[in-house]
């Protein structure tokens, strides 16, 4: 780099001549202005992108629907996704019923609940209790 | 036990027996000057969160044996010759030895440009990218100044540099390039530097009145585009990278104020935001003030060097001016009337000092017209131009 020519040329003890100052203070000059300039170049081009994409959105508010749209059918996967994991770890911590063969585990539900469920179940399909196989009964908040 | 033996000792153990040594008179001056100084930041307001600090720091140095500093340990033939003993000073040295660590080393003009970007608001300069260049102007007066120190035949190379960056009406970028370059000069170019930017309010009028024409002072600035929070955020990381790489030695100061201002910006950092810019900047500002004012030992300071050092400063505040305004009135003209000469003088970096006496001079002759907003653009630009320059005089000279 340029710079880097200059380092060691003066030390900070050396007197300098007149014309070495008038020197640097020339390539100084020209450094703040080119370093500024590049900045307002770069500042500028930054500036019109984000200006060009407000307008696009704009002119084309569809593309901002279809693009709010996918973000969220995005988050509703992850969502749908997160609670499946949710559920299946909290199935798998949670206690097996007690007068079971071992299987139905009860999430956020009392036996007594769990009970009347699976009568229920049993009366609705018309098939004999003991037929029916229970994994796990959970109760599913109301969303409000 | 002879007790007038040790009222004897009692008393060759006191301070006033020190005023009767080589440089007692000098000492003598100097709490004179720290007290004239106490009066300018604490009367006369003269930026006292630091003249305060500063002139403090110089009375206590200058009263004989209180050990609180040591200027032989710092810029003594032996700390030039083989450098600093940081080892000793922490062992052997007094309140203010220990504070200096700070300055030394450069950390203390690093943190403060981290509050001064917290506290830093980009927004006008981004929308109006073409004020960078009034800002990049103003710094013409650091390199005027340079020719001028270096003219007068009493500086070397480094003294020279150290003087020119008053004129970048900026402190903190002073006190890091000094203690680098010419650290024996660094109490009277702090003084001198933080002096000037609170007189900024008389300094500048006159010759901005001087150098424009009334139908000029009197141009309305249009509102400019909105910048948009991402451009905001963006900002500070691009310039950190390209300046950085381009001149790595701006990087500290430089990279300071830039993350300073993205902790701003980011909007999921406020806590460190607002300890920057406050807890922080009044912690450092405090330790940067005194151990600075610690520097101006009497025999140092009392010479023909800081006279000519306090002129030249004023007249590199003067000659930044001027370049700024001078920029400003092209920029008028370019801009087919559009950009009020006055905002340029804003190009010296003293924010938001020289923001504000834009907006002062444009609403006397135009009523209603305020110029703030746009003068903050080249304002914080010549922050970032002043440090540019530093950056610069630190590659030739370090």
């Amino acid at each position: 780099m340029g710079i880097s020519l200059l380092s060691g040329v003066f030390k900070s003890t050396d007197k300098i001549q007149v014309v070495d100052a008038i020197l640097l203070a020339l390539i100084g000059v020209v450094i703040v202005f080119v370093i500024l300039a590049l900045i307002m170049l770069i500042v500028s081009i930054v500036g019109k992108a984000f200006d060009k994409s407000e307008v696009l959105k704009e002119k084309h508010p569809e593309w901002g629907e279809k693009l709010a749209a996918a973000k969220s059918k995005m988050m509703f996967w992850k969502k749908l996704k997160k609670d499946a994991e949710e559920a299946e770890v909290a199935a798998q911590s949670a206690p097996v019923a007690a007068g079971t063969c071992g299987e139905l585990k009860l999430i956020n539900t009392d036996e007594r609940d769990a009970a009347m469920i699976m009568a229920i179940v049993a009366d609705t399909t018309g098939t004999p209790l003991n037929e029916l196989r229970f994994k796990s009964i959970k109760r599913v908040e109301e969303e409000k | 036990m002879n007790v007038g033996e040790i009222l004897k000792n009692l008393g060759e153990s006191t301070g006033f027996m020190g005023f009767g040594g080589a440089d007692g008179w000098k000492a003598l001056i100097m709490i004179i000057l720290a007290l004239f100084f106490l009066w300018l930041g604490i009367k006369k307001k003269f930026e006292p969160l630091l003249l305060v600090g500063i002139a403090f720091g110089m009375l206590l140095t200058n009263l004989p044996g209180g050990g609180l500093y040591h200027a032989e340990w710092w810029t003594g033939a032996d700390a030039v010759a083989n450098g600093v003993n940081y080892g000793y000073i922490l062992q052997h040295g007094g309140l203010l030895d220990i504070l200096y660590i700070g300055v030394k080393t450069g950390v203390y003009p690093c943190l403060i440009f981290i509050g001064v970007g917290a506290m830093t608001d980009f927004g006008p300069m981004l929308s109006r990218p073409s004020s960078m260049i009034m800002g990049a102007a103003a710094q013409g007066g650091i390199y005027l100044v340079l020719i001028l120190a270096v003219a007068t035949g009493m500086y070397s190379g480094g003294e020279a540099a150290s003087i020119s960056i008053i004129a970048g009406a900026d402190g903190p970028t002073a006190i890091f390039l000094t203690k680098t370059l010419a650290p024996e000069l660094l109490a009277p170019i702090a003084v001198a530097a933080y002096s000037y930017m609170a007189l900024i309010p008389l300094l500048q009028p006159p010759f901005m009145k001087l150098l424009t024409t009334k139908k000029e002072r009197m141009t309305v600035m249009t509102t400019t585009r909105k910048v948009s929070k991402k451009e905001k955020i963006i900002f500070p990381i691009l310039v950190t990278i390209i300046v950085s790489l381009l001149l790595p030695s701006v990087a500290p100061l430089l990279g300071s104020l830039m993350f300073g201002n993205l902790l701003k910006e980011c909007g999921v950092t406020e806590r460190l935001s607002d300890t920057a810019q406050n807890a922080l900047m009044n912690i450092v500002t405090l330790f940067l003030g005194i151990s600075v004012g610690a520097t101006a030992i009497g025999a140092t300071f009392l010479s023909a060097k800081t006279i000519v050092i306090v002129v030249l400063g004023l007249a590199g505040f003067i000659l930044a001016t001027i370049c700024g305004l001078l920029i400003g009135k092209i920029m008028y003209v370019l801009s087919k009337g559009k950009i009020n000469p006055l905002i340029g003088s804003a190009g010296v970096s003293a924010v938001p000092m020289a923001a504000r006496v834009s907006n002062t001079v444009g609403l006397q002759y135009n009523k209603g017209n305020y110029l703030l907003m746009h003068a903050m653009g080249p304002n914080v630009a010549g922050v970032i131009g002043s440090a540019v320059a530093a950056g610069f005089l630190l590659a030739v000279f370090a």
